[in-house]
C-alpha cells in the first residue's frame, strides 16, 4: 500500500468522523436551502395572506374624498370613516387607521367642470397595515379617475386611445413567468463561494493547525514519509471535502429549486430546473475553484500553531474570498474576456451565467483556465509551506520565505 | 559493541539563537542513555535533530549505520521516537492508529498483524485496541502512543520525558517497557527531569546545559565528580555551571 494511500485513508477517517465537518459540509447544505428558502416563502406568502384579510379602516376626510371612493365598492375588508384632516393624522400616527384619503372642498366639482383635481393618500412605510391600506385604496381611485376621463371622452366622442396616445408595455422576455433563474443566479454564486470556503476552511485548519496543537503532526514527521507526501493527503482530504460540501450544496439548491417556491402573490412561480449543461459549466468551475480554494487554506492555516490561531487567520481568507461573490452582484459586472481571468470573480459571474443561461464557451474555458492555473500556484505555496521547518513547529519567519521555500528541513 | 545511535558535533541554531552547540555521544545497543538538563537546555532540540524533524547548522546524526540526514526515510524506520507532548489521532482507535503507523513504516500486511499483537500483548492494549484514543485514560493514551512508535519494531527508541503527564502508575508501566527494550537489545536515548527514574533505568547519563553537554558518565560516577550525595544534587550542580564540561 503506498504511503500516501495510507495518509490519505487516515486523513479521511479522521475528517470523517468529525461532526463538526460532517454538520458543516454535508448536513447544513441539506437542511438549509430547502428550510432557510421554503420557510422564507412560507413567511412572506402567511404575511401577504394575513395583511390581505386584515380588517383596515382608512379615514376620509371630505366629502368630496367620499365621492371619489365611492366610485366602486370598497375593498374587502376596508372601511371609510369620515375624520376630520387633523384628527385624522393623529389617528394614523396611533395606527387607528391605516391611511387617510383627503381631497379639498369642490374637487369633485373641478372634476365634473373638466378640471384637474388632486386626492392624496397620506400614509406611512413604517406599518405594514398603511402600505396595504394603500394598496387597496389606489385601484378604487384610480378607477375614479378612469370613469371620469371615459365620460370626458364620450362627450366629446373621443376614442379612449385618444387619452393615450403612447401606450409603454414593457415585456420580460426571460422572466415573464419564471423569478426562479433570476433568484437563483443572485443567491447560488454567493452561497455556493461561501459553503466552498466553508467546506475547505475548517478541515485545512484542523488538519494542520489542529494538528500542530494535538500534537499528532510530530508523529507524521518522524515516519519515513516526505513532508510533500503529508501534505499531498492533506490536500486531496481538503479538496475532496470541499468538492463534496459544493456538490452536496448545489444538489440542495437545485433541489430546492426545483421543487419551486411558492411566493404568493407575486403573480410568479419560482420553479427552476438545471439542464444538463448548465450543472456541467458550474461544476466544470466549482471543482476547480474548490482545488484553488483547498491550496490556500492549507498554505495559510500551516502558518498557524494552534486551532484557534488558525482560525483567525481563515477570517480574512473567507472575507477575501467572499467579495468577489458580492462583486459579481453589482450592476454592469458581467463574464467578460477580461472577468474571466480574475479568480473566484470569474467563478462567481460563471455561475451566474450559467444559471441565466447566458455562458459561453469561451469565456467558460478562460474561467476554467484561470481558475486551474490559480490553484496550481496555491498548491505550489502549500508545498512550499509543508517543507518549512515553520510548518513543523511553528515560527513567524514571514511568508516571502515561505514561498520562495527557504529553510528546509 | 558498535553504537546504534550516534551523534556527532551537532550544532542547530534558532536564528541568533543557537540551541545545541556541538553535541556529541553515542548509544549502544542494550544501553540506556538518560538525557538530563533544565528547561531550555537543548535535550529536545538534540532529540528532534536525532530524529531528522530538524536540519543541524553543523553536525551529523547516524541511525544504525544510516546518517539522519542523507537518507532520512531509511534512518527513521530505524528509529522508535515518542516525546512528552505526542499525541494521538482522538477519532482513530488504538488499532487504526498502530496498523496506519505500521503501514507508514514500510510493513507488510503480515508482517503487521504479528507485530500489532505482539505490541498489543507486551503493552497490554487488549481492553481498550478498539476504542477510540479520544476515550482513553492518559495512561491508556501513552501506551498507545509507545505502540505506535515502536509497531516497527526499531532498534533505536528516543523517549522526550514519556512519564511527564503520567501518574506512578503508569509511569512503571512506562519504565518496564525501557527495561524489557534494553533486555531485548534496544539502543534507549531517554529524557526526563525524574532524577529517581534515571538512576533506576540508565546505564549513562548526560547532563545538558547551554546546548552542551557539561558531564557525561554513570549516575555514581556524576555524583562522586559532583561530590553531592545524590542525583538531584549533581544535577543541581551541574545545571547551576558549577562544573565545566569534562573532554
Amino acid at each position: 500500500m503506498s504511503v500516501l494511500f495510507v495518509l490519505l485513508e487516515k486523513e479521511l477517517l479522521d475528517v470523517v468522523r468529525d461532526r463538526r465537518t460532517v454538520v458543516l459540509t454535508l448536513v447544513l447544505p441539506v437542511l438549509l436551502y430547502p428550510g432557510i428558502l421554503t420557510l422564507m416563502g412560507a413567511i412572506i406568502a402567511a404575511g401577504k395572506d394575513r395583511l390581505k384579510h386584515e380588517p383596515l379602516v382608512v379615514a376620509v376626510t371630505t366629502a368630496d374624498a367620499q365621492r371619489f371612493l365611492d366610485a366602486r365598492a370598497p375593498p374587502p375588508h376596508t372601511t371609510w370613516r369620515r375624520v376630520a384632516r387633523p384628527e385624522a393624522e393623529a389617528l394614523l400616527r396611533d395606527k387607528k387607521v391605516a391611511a387617510i384619503v383627503d381631497a379639498k372642498e369642490g374637487a369633485a366639482a373641478d372634476v365634473d367642470g373638466g378640471r384637474q383635481a388632486t386626492v392624496t393618500v397620506l400614509y406611512t412605510k413604517r406599518f405594514d397595515r398603511s402600505m396595504e391600506a394603500l394598496e387597496r385604496v389606489r385601484p378604487v381611485l384610480e378607477a375614479a379617475g378612469a370613469r371620469a376621463l371615459r365620460l370626458r371622452l364620450e362627450a366629446r366622442a373621443l376614442d379612449p386611445a385618444f387619452a393615450t396616445p403612447v401606450k409603454l408595455e414593457a415585456v420580460d422576455l426571460d422572466f415573464q413567468k419564471e423569478l426562479g433563474p433570476l433568484i437563483a443566479s443572485r443567491l447560488l454564486p454567493v452561497v455556493l463561494l461561501m459553503m466552498l470556503f466553508i467546506g475547505a476552511l475548517y478541515p485545512a485548519v484542523d488538519l494542520t493547525a489542529g494538528e500542530k496543537e494535538r500534537g499528532t503532526l510530530e508523529t507524521l514527521l518522524v515516519c519515513p514519509v516526505r513532508p510533500v507526501q503529508v501534505m499531498a493527503a492533506k490536500y486531496l482530504t481538503v479538496a475532496l471535502v470541499s468538492v463534496v460540501s459544493t456538490l452536496v450544496n448545489l444538489g440542495a439548491m437545485a433541489g430546492t429549486f426545483g421543487a419551486g417556491l411558492s411566493l404568493a402573490g407575486e403573480g410568479a412561480s419560482t420553479s427552476l430546473r438545471f439542464t444538463a449543461g448548465q450543472v456541467a459549466v458550474m461544476l466544470a468551475c466549482l471543482v476547480p475553484a474548490a482545488l484553488l480554494v483547498s491550496g490556500v487554506a492549507l498554505a495559510v492555516s500551516s502558518m498557524a500553531r494552534t486551532f484557534k490561531e488558525g482560525q483567525s487567520l481563515m477570517t480574512p481568507v473567507m472575507l477575501a474570498g467572499l467579495a468577489p461573490a458580492l462583486v459579481s452582484q453589482m450592476p454592469g459586472i458581467e463574464l467578460t474576456t477580461v472577468t474571466a481571468l480574475v479568480p473566484l470573480l470569474n467563478v462567481a459571474l460563471l455561475v451566474k451565467a450559467a444559471v441565466l443561461g447566458t455562458a459561453t464557451a469561451a469565456t467558460t474555458a478562460l474561467t476554467v483556465g484561470s481558475v486551474l492555473v490559480s490553484a496550481a500556484l496555491a498548491l505550489k505555496w502549500a508545498a512550499s509551506a509543508f517543507d518549512s521547518e515553520v510548518f513543523r513547529f511553528g515560527g513567524t519567519p514571514g511568508w516571502a520565505k515561505v514561498w520562495a521555500g527557504r529553510k528546509r528541513g | 559493541m558498535s553504537p546504534v545511535i550516534e551523534v556527532h558535533g551537532i550544532i542547530h541554531d534558532f536564528g541568533a539563537l543557537r540551541a545545541v552547540d556541538g553535541v556529541s555521544f553515542e548509544v549502544a545497543a542494550g544501553e540506556v542513555v538518560g538525557l538530563l538538563g533544565p528547561n531550555g537546555a537543548g535535550k529536545t532540540t538534540t532529540l528532534r535533530v536525532l530524529a531528522g524533524l530538524l536540519t543541524p547548522s553543523a553536525g551529523r546524526a547516524v541511525l544504525n549505520g544510516v546518517d539522519v540526514h542523507r537518507q532520512p526515510l531509511e534512518a527513521r524506520r530505524r528509529l522508535g521516537f515518542l516525546t512528552a507532548s505526542t499525541g494521538l489521532y482522538e477519532r482513530l482507535t488504538g488499532r487504526e492508529v498502530l496498523t496506519t503507523f505500521g503501514r507508514l513504516q514500510g510493513l507488510d500486511e503480515a508482517t503487521l498483524a504479528r507485530r500489532v499483537a505482539e505490541v498489543t500483548r507486551e503493552l497490554e492494549l487488549e481492553d481498550f485496541l478498539d476504542r477510540r484514543c479520544g476515550q482513553l485514560s492518559q495512561g491508556q493514551r501513552q501506551r498507545i502512543s509507545i505502540g505506535r512508535a515502536v509497531v516497527h519494531d526499531p532498534p533505536a527508541y528516543v523517549l522526550d520525558e514519556p512519564t511527564a503527564s503520567l501518574d506512578p502508575l503508569a509511569s512503571r508501566d512506562i519504565l518496564e517497557l525501557v527495561q524489557r527494550a534494553r533486555a531485548r537489545g534496544k539502543a534507549v536515548l531517554f529524557s526526563t527531569h525524574r532524577m529517581e527514574e534515571a538512576e533506576h533505568l540508565c546505564t549513562r547519563l548526560l547532563f545538558v546545559r547551554g546546548g552542551r553537554i557539561v558531564a557525561r558518565g554513570t549516575a555514581e560516577a556524576l555524583r562522586a565528580e559532583s561530590g553531592q550525595a545524590t542525583l538531584t544534587g549533581a544535577f543541581l550542580h551541574f545545571a547551576s555551571g558549577a562544573a565545566e564540561a569534562r573532554p
